[in-house]
């Protein structure tokens, strides 16, 4: 039964109405994989090719299982033994009435166990089953682009629609069920079901990056650079690689991320309103942003299934039916939040605080639009520098990846603003509430956004496997509009998961001061001594020094980040030399062998992924132990902000340069083949990796910091009294640093050393 | 297998091979273990018109499938004065590879001079013996004369060249816009251009005397040319409409 002491009947109602939602958003996720899957492979080539694709993606995602169940399973037994280290919370006796203390443990222990296992097969089921789907689309929509372009977008977005609904449903099942169950004690399990979901996106997102882009790179400098081959060649080795990649990074990666936020944002507002319920006594804080963001895959069912090109037309604008499917959802979205808040809330801040975060999306992605699309001012100026080589093309391109990092930065800080001017007055717990709200709005739409992201690969590997098979001109213009729409949606997404991403980090660093302050409440911390009351305060030389350490962080992972992608993709490169060499490949009498070229990819993006989950997860502890919990909030702020500021660099410089090389192609300033080509060419290879691999990874590193800080927080506090030292949290600073430093050291080994090659 | 001949402008060569010109092209371009790599701009030969002129023994000896039956890619007849020795008569259709192996076929067609232009400025991309680019204020016709008639020293026996887009500079070379087109030195272009409208009795000026190896198809304003004197061969470049309907995979290349 539901725990909700003095719910009334429409809040029991609500809550398990929301459950229904999140299991109807699934099954609705099932119907649209039925309906894809009935549509036909085309022909005997083209299955020939999908073929290849199917089983490089399944090697890769049974590759990545085997690497991350083990850790699952590690941390599972951490977090289960955690509860004996830091008692349950004065809530937890509040739900469990009756109980000892010692089962009291159990049940905590055992449930924040398995709500971080929950959330762990959570975020693989989203990028898995997303990333299937996403293959099991791309040969439908090449087939249907030799009927129709309507039909061709219409299973392209359906496919895509599957992991939106798969995002939406599972992160709202289990923020809820966890709420049904553990009631007002949820914050003690829901950091368990954060932690799962993050820390798996960051496998994901951070190996699907370096695997994507090392296999790019790969086929491209050697295919194309090298060997003059066309694009998606099938003479060279890693072409389905590449287009396996598409759907690593850009499918699994970006949805896992995209989930992580979301159901962070549901984790953070659901332990802040708790907060304000204790205080309150008023159930709304818990039940209105569950019920927003029920209505919100209400909406984005509706507005994803009225995404369809015209009838029988063999050319038209998908990103014009794309925009009509999200706006009528956000329409839909903001009346219903309107009406509930009316008739539910009686007063309007809440409500507020979800307006803003739509807004805020809104506002992000019309930035990044600015900054990134070829018909606005700054893209062409970067065309225009093509004029004068690539070194002018390259600077005015980090100019303007500066800008929009500052503009993205500044309209999140007035969105922060909006949320005190809407609780003006109110004690901060109010505030960080607002801003939580404000990411719950942001992804209300996660069903229309992650389908327009997962999208773009299916339509990317659509018009690989057309090239691959030689269909006709006419399926190929169809693939080619739906592939470059693709590439637009692609953008936008990324924009909206770095923006969530700081939100959701914002809302997580409000958690974190207040759920420090209950254990040092509950450890009888005097109040001047309580973070609620303090503050961080940066003005004492250990917080700065935690400041300034974590606003190091992200510059760190982005260069291992890149540093990994090089030699993944040098690996790669030799690879396909080596195929070249075998006589007959060339001449295509003989084929490569397309799946050594995938399993270098998939070692490779695995091995090198540890070392960088290590510094994440390792980084906060390290900090927190030998700094104090303060400093590790100053730590926090630092990579909050240092981490927001390069992702959003990276990602619209990259995005920049990307789409000034394509004005390029189209005619401008001589167009393909000139020099200022040649210089945008040099500007878009540079951005490749920044804007698909470097920048998304920052986006859980930050994530993953931020609830490793909130699960470690309150052992800090526990063994480490003010004025106190303790030798147990210096050895376990000391271990941390050593296996960074180790990880750091493996991570940076250098140039073209060949690692063995295991099967 | 048959055996087919190809003329090869850049570099110049006479080069026998049982492969057809879309193997052919799509071989020079990408397909050899020499790792060169670039585009390819030959003609088919007729074989029955220079069997005279190579030595046919040879030919057929060094021309035969290799030992695991598959057909042999070039066998090289001859790499100097080969457009000078292969007569107009024999040369069939012209083939176009890109830079990543697409080949277009343009046929040779009749040349029409009441259809050119007096009234403009050209360019021209020599191709074959020698490949400066140049400007002038000649038709193509004209051209080909001044240069193959022996009236003038820099004469040669016979010309291959291209004529070139010039947009707006065709006739306001100072003001034209050109931003469309991938010329380095556009200020150099300019200038060459107008002082061909001046009293200046050349008729011609040189825009770039070293040719890179790689024509970028786009650019291409009525087609090709080759001949002496007054016998003249078109081979007629179509419109990027055209080209897409004719030839996808070559139109998305370039």
């Amino acid at each position: 039964m539901v725990s909700l002491p003095g719910a009334t009947p429409f809040e029991v109602i609500a809550i398990w109405s929301v459950l229904v939602i999140a299991f109807f958003g699934l099954a609705y996720a099932m119907f649209l994989r039925r309906q894809v899957m009935a549509c036909d492979k085309g022909t005997v080539k083209m299955q020939e090719v999908w073929d290849g694709i199917r089983i490089g993606a399944n090697a890769y995602l049974k590759r990545q299982l085997k690497t991350i169940i083990p850790l699952i399973f590690i941390f599972t037994i951490i977090l289960f033994l955690s509860v004996y280290v830091v008692p349950p919370t004065e809530e937890s006796k509040l739900r469990f009435v009756g109980y000892s203390d010692e089962s009291l443990k159990l049940i905590i222990g055992f449930g924040r166990a398995v709500a971080f296992i929950m959330g762990s097969l959570f975020s693989l089921m989203v990028g898995q089953f997303g990333m299937r789907m996403a293959v099991q689309a791309n040969v439908r929509v090449a087939s249907a682009s030799r009927r129709s372009f309507g039909e061709a977008l219409k299973i392209a977005y359906r496919a895509g629609t599957v992991t939106g609904m798969l995002t939406d449903g599972l992160g709202l099942l289990g923020g809820t069920l966890i709420f049904i169950i553990f009631g007002v004690a949820s914050p003690d399990t829901l950091l368990g079901f954060g932690f799962g979901g993050t820390l798996l996106a960051l496998f994901m997102r951070v190996g699907g990056g370096i695997y994507t882009k090392a296999a790019d790179v790969g086929a491209d400098l050697v295919g194309k650079v090298e060997a003059g081959l066309p694009e998606d060649d099938e003479r060279n080795a890693a072409v389905i690689a590449d287009l396996v990649g598409d759907n690593v990074g850009d499918c699994a990666g970006m949805a896992a991320d995209i989930f992580e936020s979301y159901e962070v944002t549901i984790v953070s507002t659901l332990i802040l309103g708790v907060v304000l319920f204790t205080q309150t006594h008023e159930l709304s804080w818990i039940i209105f942003p569950l019920l927003v963001r029920g209505i919100g895959v209400l909406s984005s069912i509706i507005g994803t299934y009225l995404v369809k090109g015209e009838k029988n037309a063999k050319s038209n604008n998908a990103l014009k039916a794309i925009n009509k499917g999200f706006y009528s959802s956000a329409l839909i979205s903001i009346t219903a939040f309107g009406v509930l808040a009316y008739f539910y809330l009686g007063e309007w801040r809440s409500f507020l605080s979800v307006v803003v975060g739509i807004l805020l999306a809104v506002v992000l992605d019309e930035i990044t639009k600015h900054f990134t699309d070829g018909n606005y001012h700054p893209v062409k100026d970067i065309a225009k520098n093509s004029k004068t080589g690539s070194a002018t093309l390259l600077l005015k391109g980090m100019s303007y990846g500066f800008e929009v990092a500052v503009w993205q930065t500044l309209v999140i800080a007035v969105t922060i603003f909006a949320s005190i001017m809407i609780y003006n007055g109110q004690p901060i717990v109010y505030v960080l509430y607002g801003v939580a709200m404000t990411g719950i709005g942001m992804l209300t739409l996660t069903g229309n956004n992650v389908a327009m992201d997962a999208f773009g690969p299916i339509a990317d590997n659509a018009n690989g496997i057309g090239e691959l098979s030689h269909l006709d001109k006419d399926a190929r213009k169809i693939m080619d509009s739906l592939d470059a729409t693709g590439n637009t949606t692609k953008a936008i997404t990324k924009g909206v998961a770095i923006g969530s991403a700081v939100i959701a980090a914002v809302a997580l660093f409000g958690s974190f001061i207040t759920d420090v302050s209950k254990v040092q409440i509950q450890m009888g911390f005097e109040k001047t001594a309580q973070l609620i009351e303090t503050g961080i305060r940066i003005s004492v030389p250990m917080v700065f020094i935690g400041l300034l350490i974590g606003g190091t962080i992200p510059w760190l992972f982005s260069s291992l980040t890149i540093n990994a992608v090089t030699r993944a993709a040098a690996e790669i490169v030799e690879e396909v030399r080596r195929q070249f060499r075998i006589p007959g490949v060339i001449e295509r009498t003989v084929k490569p062998d397309y799946q050594r070229a995938v399993d270098i990819c998939t070692i490779s993006a695995q091995r090198e992924l540890v070392p960088l989950a290590l510094i994440a997860v390792l980084s906060p502890i390290l900090i927190g132990s030998l700094l104090g919990v303060e400093a590790l909030g100053g730590f926090l702020a630092g990579v909050i902000l240092s981490g927001q500021l390069l992702a959003v660099f990276m990602a619209g410089a990259g995005g920049a340069w990307d789409n000034a090389k394509k004005t390029i192609e189209d005619g401008l300033y001589g167009g393909k083949g000139s020099e200022a080509h040649h210089a945008a060419v040099v500007g878009d290879t540079v951005g490749d990796p920044l804007k698909d691999t470097a920048g998304p990874a920052l986006n859980p590193m930050i994530k993953v910091i931020n609830l490793v800080s909130l699960l470690a927080a309150p052992v800090i506090i526990a063994y480490q009294k003010p004025g106190q030292s303790s030798v147990g949290m210096f050895i376990t600073g000391a271990i941390c640093l050593s296996i960074i430093i180790a990880a750091i050291t493996f991570s940076k080994r250098g140039g073209f050393k060949k690692i063995p090659f295991e099967m | 297998m048959s055996k087919f001949i190809y003329l090869t402008a850049t570099p110049e060569a006479l080069i026998a091979s049982m492969l057809p010109p879309e193997a052919f092209g799509e071989y020079l371009s990408t397909g050899t273990k020499k790792r060169n790599k670039g585009q390819a701009i030959f003609f088919e030969v007729d074989l029955s018109q220079i069997e005279k002129l190579i030595d046919m023994d040879s030919l057929n000896k060094r021309c035969i499938a290799k030992p695991d039956g598959s057909p042999k890619n070039s066998v090289y007849l001859s790499i100097y004065k080969v457009l000078e020795m292969v007569p107009l008569s024999a040369l069939k259709s012209l083939y176009l590879t890109t830079d990543n192996g697409y080949t277009l076929e343009l046929k040779r067609t009749p040349y029409d001079l009441a259809n050119e232009n007096r009234n403009k400025l050209y360019l021209f991309q020599e191709l074959c013996p020698v490949a400066p680019m140049v400007a002038s204020g000649l038709t193509p016709s004209a051209f080909l004369k001044r240069l193959t008639d022996g009236s003038t020293p820099i004469a040669v026996p016979k010309l291959f060249f291209v004529d070139l887009k010039l947009g707006d500079l065709a006739t306001n070379p100072m003001k034209g816009l050109v931003d469309y087109l991938p010329f380095a030195n556009v200020v150099h272009l300019r200038d060459c251009l107008e002082s061909l409208k001046g009293d200046y009795e050349k008729h011609m000026k040189t825009v770039q005397r070293v040719f890179s190896g790689s024509l970028l198809y786009r650019t291409i304003e009525s087609g090709f040319y080759v001949g002496a004197k007054d016998e003249i061969i078109f081979y007629p470049y179509p419109s990027l409409t055209e080209l897409e309907d004719i030839n996808y995979e070559f139109f998305r290349s370039i």
